[in-house]
Formats: C-alpha cells, structure tokens, sequence
C-alpha cells in the first residue's frame, strides 16, 4: 500500500478498524512525514488551554472605565468645540448687527417692526393671489386631474413614510 | 433561560455586573484562543482585554439564536488575524526565546516529573510550529482544536465557506506536519494507539 491513503486516514481523523491500524503503525514505522503528522494530531489534542493570570477581570473592568473616561472626554471637547465654532461663526455674522443695534436701538425696533408688517402683508398678497388663481383655475382643470393631483400627492407621502420607517428598522437591526 | 443568557441579557440592558460575570466564564477560552494566535502572552492579554471590549461596544448587536461562545471567539479571531496580518507589515519578531510563559492550566493526567517535561517540551514545540502557519489557517486549527468547532463553526466564525475551511485544515495540518519534523527530525511516537484520536 502507497503512503496517500495513511496520509488521507490521518487527515479525515476518523475511526478506524483494527486492521487499518495495524497497517498504519507499520507505515508510521517507515514513514517521516506520516509520522510527524500523527504527532502533530496527537499533540494538538493533548495540548491544555492556558489561562490570563490572576485579575483579568480586575485588569478589564479598569480598562473599560479608562476607556469610558476617554470617550467622555472626547465627547465632551467634540461638543465644546462645536459649540465654540457655532457661537463663533453666529457673533462673526451678527457682530455688525449687534454693534448697530447697541448704536441706534429705536432705529433698529422701527427696522425690524417695517420688516414684519411687510412680511404680514406678503402673505396676505400670496393668500389672496392664490385663492384667486384657485378660483380661477377650477372653471377651466377638469375634475379627474385634480384627482390625479391628489392621489400622486397622498402616493409620495405614502412612499416618504415607509421610507423613513424602513430606514429606522435598518438602523436599529445594524 | 439559563444563567448565562440572562448574564446576556442584562449586559444588553447595561448591567456591567452581568457583563462581568460573562468575562469571568470566557477569560480562560479567549485568552487562550489570543496566546493560540498571537504567540506572547502580552500581546495575548491585550488582544483578549480588547476582544472584551469590542463585545462589550457590540453587544446590542449578539443574536441570541446564536451561541454566545462563538460569536465571542469570532470577535477575538478576527481580532488576532488583523492584528497578525498588521504585524506582518511592522515586521516585529515573534521568536523570542526568552519570552514569559504564561500560567499553563494543570494536567491531571500527569504522572512524574520526566513525563511532565516531556508534555512541556511538546507543547512548546506545537505553539512554535503553529506560529509558522497563515493567520486565518492559525484561527482555523485553533478553533477545530481547541474549541471542538466543526467545520460550520468555523467557516461561519471566520466568515469562510465550508469548503475553504476544510482545506485550509488539510493544508494547516500539511504545514505542521512539515515544521514538525523539521523541528524534530529524530523524534518516534512513542504512544499507545489508544492516546491518539488519529487512529
């Protein structure tokens, strides 16, 4: 008998009958590589686990906290930097403002009074320009696209909720 | 529910007890797994503790369809793997001679002192064979032998097929076989067939 099948018993690591033992410790007799192969399933066997030493656990949990202690630290300087920037960013744009507004104060109050009462009357102008153009446009649009409209419309919000809802349930099975 | 699920279940809630406790029951397996891997018991210490975290960081994550042990040793093996397959570009040594062994668990079976030397010798020798093997072939034979994984264990914890799996053992055990008896060319089995799961 060749050696691949020794090879190919050693390899499988099945049970094997006595006459196939027999054989193969005549062959491992005769045989280095089939013999160091042996050896090696032997020894890989019979080898023990080994163990930290002691206070592993002692060792981890001073870990975890010195690793928590540096994710708060890293939380706290993100935030604070963001913070400073937007503050930063918002003084740099309103600075001008500010600066007038400390100046003239009653200028600034007729300013911002001027500016609502416009925004006020826009909306109005918009409201009534669009009622009008409602009013208008529903005596010559035929009554199955304002349907059409309606439908797509309600279709897209539909579409817009799952969405978000899916992406959620991804997020949190990640 | 046994104790260990409801160890997992409160360490998803955010009990670092629990957690603790889990840490307890698997420090021995995934040390063991990291000294396996990484060869030194420093670099096997910090890979573990790191392995713990991770797990830790990730536990929200754990199916617990799944058994806890491998989805623990999956963390640690890819850990080891990246870090061998890192350590291969830094080109740091692993051969040191005179390297601390770690705390070997004690062998009941041990009957005299020759034989314990002897046991010692022999292991040594497999944990210098082993470290000449590819970091994923490493991962492989650990789990198969250590661990008692089959093959699907092993190809689902290392994200391998079965097939890939069952070549890279053949393939592993080729290897060891070959450094084996480089290492000792002169050596006999000098074994009753009964010891040897082999034959």
């Amino acid at each position: 008998m060749n050696h691949r099948p020794f090879e190919d018993w050693l390899l499988a690591e099945e049970p094997l009958t006595s006459e196939q033992k027999a054989d193969l410790q005549a062959h491992l007799r005769t045989c280095p590589s089939c013999m160091a192969l042996a050896e090696v399933n032997v020894a890989l066997r019979v080898t023990k686990p080994v163990a930290p030493t002691p206070g592993f656990n002692t060792r981890f949990q001073s870990r975890l906290a010195a690793r928590r202690s540096a994710q708060r630290r890293r939380n706290f300087w993100g935030i604070f930097i963001l913070v400073a920037s937007a503050v930063g960013l918002l003084l740099w744009l309103t600075l001008p403002y500010l600066f007038w507004a400390f100046q003239s104060p009653m200028e600034v109050f007729i300013t911002w009074i001027t500016t609502l009462s416009f925004i006020f009357t826009s909306l109005l102008a918009y409201g009534k320009a669009g009622s009008v153009i409602l009013r208008v446009a529903s005596d010559f649009i035929p009554a199955y696209i304002w349907v059409a409209v309606f439908a797509l419309t309600g279709l897209f919000g539909l579409l817009w909720v799952a969405s978000i809802r899916k992406f959620a349930n991804l997020t949190e099975g990640a | 529910m046994t104790e260990e699920m409801d160890w997992i279940i409160q360490s998803q809630q955010g009990n670092d007890e629990a957690f603790a406790q889990l840490v307890a029951v698997y420090q021995t397996p995934l040390y063991n797994l990291c000294y396996r891997m990484l060869g030194e018991p420093e670099a096997a210490e910090d890979a573990a503790q790191e392995s713990f975290l991770r797990a830790y960081q990730n536990i929200l994550r754990y199916d617990r369809q799944r058994s806890f042990a491998t989805w623990l040793l999956s963390i640690a093996a890819h850990y080891c793997i990246d870090r061998l397959r890192r350590r291969r570009f830094t080109s740091i040594s692993i051969d040191d001679d005179d390297e601390e062994h770690p705390m070997e668990l004690p062998d009941q079976s041990a009957l005299n002192p020759e034989a314990e030397a002897a046991r010692r010798e022999e292991q040594e020798q497999l944990h210098k064979v082993l470290r000449s093997l590819d970091a994923t072939d490493r991962a492989a034979i650990v789990l198969r032998y250590w661990y008692d994984f089959s093959e699907v264990e092993i190809a689902e914890s290392l994200s391998l097929t079965v097939s890939a799996v069952k070549s890279r053992l053949h393939r592993a055990r080729r290897e060891l076989a070959k450094r084996w008896q480089e290492e000792q060319p002169r050596t006999h089995l000098e074994r009753s067939p009964h010891e040897s799961p082999a034959f």
